[in-house]
This record gives structure tokens, C-alpha cells and sequence, in this order.
């Protein structure tokens, strides 16, 4: 059932708020001792929530799609009264005495939120194999992971423990748990949603955004948390619009193509299949056109030398003691410490120089299509992918088609498009100017309800 | 080619020698595309950030 088919049933009176989180309860005590989603499970107070969303609905006090609706959110974001531990043992014990902007406005919302999940440790990683927390498995085939670093979110959507949950994506890390997972994920543009109460990871290339199991319900979702807040330098004052698709012509639309770098080592099956999603968008009246993109790995290098140096000076005061954090954790924050300052610099000087010649590409065309990731999900612990005929460190790999849309701050969706040889999830990348998330989301809902997508998660 | 054992015992870090020198091999790459971009900037490039000086607009 999606968040739209619940609010319907909700204001039938098929079913109460009630109902739908007792049984959304009992299906992550059946499921997380597998999948380890959750870190922290809220069921008093998601009853209460899920008692005052009845209450209200039935005194007329409508709130919306998302009343009454079970979601959870990512264990970076401040909840007050409840532990945030960003996947860390450093904060285990940090009870935050505010909510996040994000998760007051889903709470203002109605929606019922069911606990905090699992995640890369500090958000820092791609598989969400928490050595603090337990490694996240991915609903589709235990033995692999999620992606992450939002993995906890991409597992209990997949698996359908809750409606929707939210991430934060710095380097890929909606996106990739959305493509690993069967999921819809959306990163917003830099600047949509505030992230202020999110645990920063790199504070200029943080986003916090939706995973969602269709593109209606993670717009739902966007239309609950976007918007300009003060308490967030970044935040951006532009006025928010409904984002949720009507209706879907895609009709002339310019879907741009990249002739580089994107479709450059791809696993088959991920090609196939993207390439098919992108035959449906032409059959379905869209224009695709072949486009030349800037240097993408340049872009790349750009944003690792930033995300290193902030997440770095982030942590600082954390790596006196080093046996608090994860090995890959560890050695990401000393490289950190080994780029000096006026490199951090450059690469920050760069990135405006690229957002410029980016920005060249959009009087041609009016999104852009590609894979998600050039793989599907890796087997937990996997260190490397073979992709054509060539060994690449699976972090690399995964972020490899992503993390240059930090960089630029640009909105990107992930729906899945298709399913692998071996049954695993593929995700489609819809990419749009800045703060055209309309766009994406239109693009993406004309190919869900195009028949492109997968079915549920063996789990559920 | 840096020698990232030394920077980081120069500046006084306490990484361990030998995990330093695991990371030779990220950094070297991550050096072979960064720096060939460094050298392209000119002065008037400023970073993709800006400090306010008015407090109500920082």
C-alpha cells in the first residue's frame, strides 16, 4: 500500500492510524533481528502519535497525506528525547532536547514516526555495515548489503516496515540505498530542505531527503519538509511548490543522454536495464538527446578532497581516541587530516568553476538520465567490483556515478528499473537543473507508471 | 609522489606509521587528478563560499 492508498483508508475509515503502526510494529520485531534496520524502536510513543492522529482525524483536524502514516528516519537526525546516535558509539548516548527541522515537520505533518535506523557509521561509507550496530542487510538477498550510508532507511522501506523514512545523502548516500534496495531515494537540491538538528557529515555537501517505495509517496514527503528555515545558513528562500505529480506527459521533453563518462564500465545487467527505462521515457514521447557532460571524475576528485577535509575537521575532537571508530571509518578521517588547507580551498574554488560549465548543459536539454550505480548490491564485506574486466574498490565504484551531484548540489532521483541476472535491484538516476525536483519527480512517476520498477522485496 | 608517513608525523598527527603508509595509495590517486585542477585556478577564483559580515545575514 502506498502513503497515498493509506490516507485514502485512513479517511474511509478502513483502517485507524492505529491499526497501520501496531501491525508496521509487528513487522520490525519480526523482521530487524535479520535485517538490523532499526537502531531504536519508539513504539510508545508511536502509539500515542498514532492515538492523537486518529483523534484528530476523527474531530475533522485534517493534517494531510502523511496523518497517521508510519515512517522513521535516519539515527543522525535530532528526535528529541530519543538517542541519536549517528551509527557511533561516540554519541550512544545523546538524548537531543529539540527535533531536527526535518523531524518536526513530519511530526507537524501527522506522520507517525516508529523509531531511528541503522546506518553507515557517522554516515561515512557506502555499506551500512555498522560495526557498533550490526551490519544492515539488504531485503532482497541477506548475504548482501543495502548500500548506505542510509542503509537502515533503503532495508526497512524495501522491506516494508514503514511507509517512508528519511536520509542524508552527502556522496551518493539516499541514492545508493534507494538503487541497492528497490527504492525510490531523492536528494534535493542544496538548499531544500533544512538540515538543521542533522548530524553534519561535510557541512557543504550534506542533504537530507527522502527513500520512499513510490515516486507520489516520496514527493508526499518533500511537499511535508522542504522549505526556507533560518536556524540553516543554507537554506534557501525560493518557495516551495506541490511536488507531487498529477498527471505525467513527458511528451517533448529533453531527456539528455550522457555520451560520457556515465555509462563507461557498467555492469550489463545495470546497462540493460537503464537503457530499457530510457527507451520507455522515448515511447512514452520524450526527446532523448545525446550530451557531452563536463569532466565527471574531475568533479568527483573536487568533492572527495572537500568531504575529506570537513568530515575531518568534524571529528577532530573525536580521534584522540581512535578505537571508537570502524577501520574504514578511521582511515577515511586520517586522510582527511593529511590534505592541507589550501587544498580544500582549491577544490572549493573548482566546484564554482564546475557548477558554471555544468550549467552549460541545460539550455539542451531538461533533465538527464543515467544508472544510479554501475553495480548492483555488493555482498556484505565485499571489498572490490569487477566491472568490465576491471577490479575498482566498491566505495569508489558505488559513489562513482553519484557524488559528483553534491558537489553541484543539483536534485537527482533513484527509482529502480529492473531487476539483475541474480534477482538484485537496479537503479535509474533522473537529474534536473537546481530546484526543478518537480521535473525529476514528473519524469519519474511517468516511468513508474510506465510499468518500469520492480516488485516488492522477497522479504515483504 | 607525497610522502604521507612524513607529513602526517611532520604535523604532529598520531596516525601510526604503517596506517599511513596504507593510505599511500588513495592519496597518490586522488593527488594524480586533484593537483593537474589546482594548477588551472587564477587569482580571481574565489571558494564557493562567502563570509558575511552582517550578522543578521551570515
Amino acid at each position: 500500500m502506498t502513503i497515498g492508498e493509506a490516507a485514502e483508508a485512513l479517511r474511509r475509515r478502513r483502517y485507524s492510524a492505529l491499526e497501520l503502526t501496531t501491525s508496521a510494529l509487528a513487522r520490525i520485531e519480526r523482521a530487524n533481528p535479520t535485517l538490523r534496520a532499526f537502531i531504536t524502536v519508539t513504539a510508545e510513543e508511536a502509539l500515542e502519535q498514532a492515538r492523537r492522529a486518529d483523534a484528530e482525524l476523527a474531530a475533522g483536524k485534517d493534517r494531510g497525506p502523511l496523518q497517521g502514516i508510519p515512517v522513521a528516519v535516519k539515527d543522525v537526525f535530532h528526535t528529541r528525547g530519543v538517542a541519536t546516535t549517528g551509527g557511533s558509539p561516540i554519541y550512544r548516548n545523546f538524548v537531543p532536547s529539540e527535533d531536527a527541522a526535518a523531524v518536526a515537520r513530519l511530526k507537524a505533518a501527522g506522520a507517525v514516526l516508529l523509531g531511528k535506523l541503522n546506518m553507515h557509521e557517522l554516515a561515512y561509507g557506502i555499506t551500512s555495515a555498522n560495526p557498533h550496530f550490526g551490519a544492515v542487510t539488504n531485503p532482497w538477498n541477506g548475504k548482501h548489503s543495502p548500500g548506505g550510508s542510509s542503509g537502515g532507511s533503503g532495508a526497512a522501506v524495501a522491506a516494508g516496515l514503514v511507509y517512508a523514512a528519511l536520509g542524508t545523502d552527502t556522496g551518493g548516500s539516499i541514492r545508493i540505498p534507494a538503487s541497492f534496495c528497490g527504492t525510490v531515494g531523492l536528494k534535493p537540491t542544496y538548499g531544500r530542505v533544512s538540515r538543521r538538528g542533522v548530524m553534519p557529515l561535510s557541512w557543504s555537501l550534506d542533504h537530507v531527503g527522502p527513500l520512499a517505495a513510490s515516486v507520489r509517496d516520496a514527493a508526499l514527503v518533500l511537499n511535508a519538509i522542504a522549505g526556507h528555515d533560518p536556524g540553516d545558513d543554507s537554506s534557501a528562500r525560493r518557495p516551495v511548490v506541490d511536488y507531487v505529480p498529477d498527471e505525467c506527459p513527458v511528451r517533448g521533453l529533453r531527456v539528455g543522454f550522457p555520451e560520457n563518462f556515465f555509462f563507461d564500465r557498467l555492469d550489463a545487467d545495470v546497462e540493460l536495464a537503464v537503457r530499457g527505462a530510457i527507451a520507455r521515457l522515448e515511447s512514452l514521447g520524450a526527446q532523448v538527446k545525446p550530451v557531452k557532460l563536463p569532466d565527471i571524475a574531475a568533479l568527483n576528485a573536487v568533492g572527495r578532497v572537500i568531504l575529506l577535509c570537513e568530515a575531518s575537521a568534524m571529528m577532530e575532537p573525536h580521534l584522540k581516541n581512535r578505537g571508537q571508530f570502524g577501520a574504514d571509518v578511521l582511515a577515511l578521517l586520517d586522510q582527511g587530516r593529511l590534505l592541507p588547507a589550501t587544498d580544500y580551498l582549491h577544490a572549493q574554488r573548482l566546484r564554482k568553476r564546475m557548477q558554471r560549465e555544468f550549467a552549460q548543459v541545460w539550455p539542451a536539454v531538461d533533465c538527464l538520465v543515467t544508472p544510479t550505480t554501475p553495480n548492483t548490491a555488493p555482498r556484505i564485506g565485499q571489498a572490490a567490483v569487477k566491472l568490465a574486466g576491471r577490479e575498482e574498490d566498491v566505495r569508489l565504484a558505488t559513489t562513482r556515478l553519484v557524488r559528483s551531484l553534491n558537489l553541484l548540489g543539483l536534485p537527482a532521483l533513484s527509482i529502480p528499473c529492473g531487476l539483475s541476472g541474480e534477482g538484485l535491484p537496479i537503479g535509474l538516476q533522473i537529474i534536473g537543473p537546481a530546484f526543478e525536483e518537480s521535473l525529476i519527480l514528473r519524469v519519474g512517476a511517468a516511468l513508474e507508471d510506465g510499468g518500469v520498477g520492480v516488485p516488492h522485496a522477497p522479504m515483504l | 609522489m607525497k610522502d604521507w608517513p612524513s607529513i602526517a608525523n611532520a604535523a604532529g598527527l598520531d596516525i601510526p606509521a604503517k596506517e599511513a603508509a596504507r593510505y599511500c595509495q588513495t592519496l597518490d590517486s586522488l593527488e594524480e587528478v586533484f593537483r593537474p585542477l589546482a594548477h588551472t585556478l587564477t587569482p580571481e577564483m574565489e571558494p564557493a563560499f562567502a563570509f558575511q559580515a552582517d550578522p543578521e545575514q551570515a
